[in-house]
């Protein structure tokens, strides 16, 4: 049965209907998340998406020897429900591209750590024409766990440091990529060619969060119209600063 | 995952559907993609889909001296890297003429039968979670950890050891080592029958792996599988036993094989390689304290080592298959090119391919890891 009933309400004397201003709505905001910031660190899920030689310091640290499952960390297999995304060591320019799809589909607010030094500065392969030497240039990083391999208790000691920044509400380098996507955006052109886009419309959901800024838009995402306009909302002009 | 320059194209109406296996996939091994078309669940058509591990060691390496190398060829194989040490080692000593020290030999030989144990716990857990057995999966690592702290007491290091240097190895084992060594090996014995018990008689697991992936003695040989995906033929080919490196010639030790060629028989030729490998360390504990001697040859500065003009090909039975490298000197402080031959870009691209057609979607993880192929290694 649908009710058509139209239902009357004065939004000055209903409490349910009633807007809050801006101050009031603010300070909601920031009992709610620090709530949520607190429940989000105790059970955080990583992708599992093994890019480089670190995977395989990754099963010690999930199985009974280090076990982070007490941290409250376990691996998950769709990029939907998972909070974490481990880049586990260099990554070529072609894996780059399936790792910032994967990225953009993660649900926010997520975090990227860069395991291992190929992720800082291309480490062992800095001279290697397949591989990309700094990943912050293509996504923001949380937090970059140095070695190669870091040993599990490294992970370990990285994933308390997330948790740590997660619960005060630190780990908050996933609003950048809403915040700077024209520069992101730009450092991926600049590998994968003009015509580069992703299905996931960043910048709606730049909007949509309320993490709209000045350098969200620019002459990197004017592209976007040109040849990803099936995917972004925006108008061919709005996308031009 | 949409795969680059994604256009939807109109087909007509059929049964089969197109399915991208990887990488993002917990039932693929490592960063490595299938795009696998079946009926049903029943596999009609699979290619493989490398490159995503791709960093162009054989390029990188002509960049880099002699010595700087072997800080790099570890990293080719991620599982298993000693081989890797040893392998490019043994070419570089047979261009420069270098002479190994007794010694040397012998430590060398026990890093490489460690690292099998090592690979080889590691993929046969892998194998049992491909058909949802975690536990073995959690026992192998944990049992392989042991293994791993045994290394960090000799080289420093979890994984990449970058201990086997052209000419001997870094240094000499630590005090108290060998009685380490031997009571992880009495542990590992104590395990097997529980790992028997749990995994290796499972019937869930025969009648999940028997007959499936079945390679014959000819496809074997025509596709150039190697390693234990061989002897699992009837072959019972092994490069220790064949062309002799190291010390293996003067180690007793059976060359395991199973006739079925399926799954079953690949994972059961590793169990019986573990219970070789333990012995063979176990005759290396026993004779290792009375070879004395220094444990490198004299190099020349590092920094300043130019190789004479020459060509070596050298192979190693790697944990996974025949490994060799090739590398050409034209009296340079750096190789002017070396060639990787892996055991794994065979099995995970050619062997894979036509084990899984005419398969099951269910048993393409289970005869990846069977084949025991290792991305890092195919992409190179």
């Amino acid at each position: 049965m649908t009710t058509n009933i139209p239902i009357k309400s004065d939004p000055n004397t209903d409490i349910a209907c009633r807007t809050p201003d801006m101050e009031e709505r603010s300070l909601l905001r920031k009992v709610i998340d620090r709530i949520a910031d607190r429940c989000r660190s105790r059970s955080l899920f990583i992708l599992h998406y093994c890019t480089g030689c670190g995977a395989i310091e990754l099963p010690p640290v999930i199985t009974s020897r280090f076990d982070s499952e007490r941290l409250g960390i376990q691996p998950m297999v769709t990029p939907r429900q998972a909070d974490i995304l481990l880049i586990t060591g260099y990554l070529s320019v072609k894996t780059l591209k399936r790792v910032i799809l994967t990225y953009e589909q993660m649900s926010a607010p997520k975090y990227v750590i860069g395991m291992g030094s190929c992720t800082i500065n291309g480490g062992m392969y800095w001279h290697s024409y397949a591989t990309i030497k700094r990943l912050q240039e293509y996504m923001p990083v949380d937090m970059y766990i140095a070695g190669c391999m870091p040993r599990p208790e490294a992970i370990q000691q990285g994933f308390l440091q997330l948790i740590d920044n997660i619960d005060k509400g630190q780990a908050i380098a996933w609003q950048d990529y809403y915040y700077q996507y024209d520069k992101y955006l730009g450092n991926q052109q600049a590998l994968f060619g003009p015509d580069w886009h992703t299905p996931t419309d960043v910048i709606a959901e730049a909007r949509h969060y309320e993490l709209f800024s000045e350098n969200t838009i620019g002459e990197h995402t004017a592209l976007l119209a040109k040849f990803a306009s099936k995917y972004v909302t925006l108008q061919c002009e709005e996308l031009v600063k | 995952m949409r795969p680059e320059n994604y256009q939807p194209v109109e087909h007509p109406a059929s049964h089969e559907y197109e399915l991208y296996f990887g990488p993002n996939h917990p039932g693929i091994e490592g960063n490595y993609a299938l795009k696998v078309r079946l009926t049903g669940d029943e596999i009609v058509g699979i290619k493989a889909d490398g490159g995503y591990l791709h960093r162009g060691f054989e390029k990188i390496m002509e960049d880099r001296l002699w010595i700087q190398n072997v800080a790099l060829v570890p990293r080719i194989c991620v599982p298993d890297p000693p081989p890797m040490e040893e392998t490019y080692a043994r070419a570089v000593e047979m261009i420069g003429g270098l002479e190994v020290p007794e010694r040397a030999q012998w430590i060398r030989a026990m890093i490489l039968e460690m690292s099998r144990i090592c690979g080889h716990l590691f993929i046969v857990g892998g194998t049992a979670a491909t058909i949802g057995q975690y536990s073995n999966m959690f026992w192998g690592i944990t049992d392989r950890d042991y293994l791993l702290d045994l290394f960090e007491a000799l080289t420093g290091a979890r994984i990449y050891h970058m201990f086997i240097t052209p000419g001997g190895v870094r240094r000499d084992i630590p005090d108290g080592f060998l009685d380490k060594l031997s009571h992880i090996l009495d542990y590992l014995e104590a395990r097997l029958p529980e790992y028997d018990d749990l995994f290796f008689n499972n019937p869930v697991f025969h009648k999940r792996a028997e007959g499936i992936g079945v390679i014959t003695q000819e496809q074997a040989l025509a596709w150039g599988v190697t390693g234990p995906n061989l002897r699992a033929c009837g072959l019972a080919l092994d490069v220790r036993r064949d062309d002799p490196y190291l010390i293996y010639d003067q180690l007793a030790f059976d060359i395991p094989t199973e006739t079925s060629g399926d799954v079953l028989a690949r994972t059961m030729v590793r169990r019986s390689e573990l219970i070789e490998s333990i012995k063979i360390l176990r005759q290396i504990v026993q004779r290792l304290p009375q070879i004395k001697g220094p444990i490198r040859c004299d190099l020349p500065n590092p920094l300043a080592w130019n190789l004479p003009e020459g060509d070596a090909y050298a192979r190693t039975e790697a944990q996974k298959g025949e490994l060799a490298f090739y590398a050409v000197s034209t009296g340079g402080s750096k190789p002017w090119r070396v060639h990787v031959r892996g055991p794994s870009s065979m099995h995970a691209v050619q062997v894979l391919e036509k084990l899984c057609l005419g398969g099951r979607i269910e048993d393409i993880a289970l005869i990846m890891f069977s084949l025991d192929a290792c991305p890092p290694e195919v992409d190179r």
